[in-house]
């Protein structure tokens, strides 16, 4: 069973939360110390809401980078090689 | 940790893969159809390179939904497909979570201990009902967030960030490398002038 069970002492819940406070530009940024549990909340949602639209952004330039593409170009015998491997 | 570079070759190979299998760069698409079958590619690799947890079932569940997308994605994750869409055991709604999510909020914030004032206690009750509001928005932004709590949630938002890190960070990558190739290539054809058998030459 997943170690539901077991009890998740503080240190686990310290290190996740320093570890979330780390991984956000903002607190990079500006070396803050802790957070609020409201602010490391918002910071977090804020950033993975910027994650997703920029893989958005990035699928939007490959599509269009894709039309020229074809199974004959350069890119097309890399990315072969590259499935071979 | 998992921001390893097998991670992200993993997720490129297999978004390759996906691209060609949803067959992306054939010119019978239009650009839409295009741009969604490289991002699907793209959250499927996360979620195969990435393996079992929370979130990338959620996400797979998520892609499922669609049926012609599940048809690309039972052929590019093959077994894992099945793997991923395995239901963790039920998590039940235990007491235990709220007050594991309490504790970490209660640990993020500095507490006044002594004369508290009334004003404190309704700048705490505010701070708790935002964190709330908060956690309800992060529900939504993880996949497969609603069906967790307290702790699950918080561990597989940060294992969640930093996949999604690995996926714009190698996207940006294939991105810039696919364009300095293409422009290798223009260079070369226009250099062999209307000769566009010359353009193999990198």
């Amino acid at each position: 069973m997943s170690g539901r069970g077991r009890r998740i002492t503080d240190e686990e819940i310290n290190e996740l939360i320093s570890k979330l406070q780390s991984l956000l530009p903002e607190s990079r940024r500006r070396n803050a110390g802790r957070m609020s549990a409201s602010k490391l909340l918002k910071e977090t949602c804020s950033y993975i809401k910027s994650l997703h639209r920029e893989v958005d952004d990035l699928s939007d330039r490959l599509a269009g980078l894709m039309t020229t593409m074809d199974s004959n170009s350069p890119q097309a015998e890399i990315i072969r090689g590259l499935l071979r491997s | 940790m998992q921001l390893t570079s097998t991670f992200k070759l993993v997720f490129l190979k297999q978004m390759l893969l996906g691209v060609q299998l949803s067959a992306a760069s054939s010119n019978s698409m239009s650009f839409h159809e295009r741009k969604n079958a490289i991002k699907l590619s793209a959250d499927a690799a996360i979620a195969f390179a990435r393996g079992r947890t929370r979130w990338s079932q959620g996400l797979i569940t998520n892609l499922s939904k669609n049926e012609k997308n599940k048809d690309i994605l039972k052929s590019l994750l093959g077994r894992k497909y099945d793997n991923l869409r395995k239901p963790y055991c039920k998590s039940l709604k235990i007491p235990r979570s709220k007050k594991i999510l309490r504790r970490c909020l209660r640990m993020c914030s500095r507490r006044k201990k002594a004369g508290r004032a009334q004003h404190d206690v309704c700048k705490s009750v505010l701070a708790k009902a935002l964190a709330k509001k908060r956690i309800q928005v992060l529900k939504k932004l993880v996949p497969g967030g609603e069906s967790m709590d307290g702790f699950s949630l918080l561990d597989e938002t940060l294992d969640y960030a930093m996949s999604l890190k690995a996926q714009v960070d190698v996207m940006r990558r294939l991105l810039k490398t696919s364009k300095a190739l293409n422009i290798k290539q223009m260079k070369a054809w226009g250099q062999g002038g209307l000769d566009f058998t010359a353009g193999g030459h990198l």
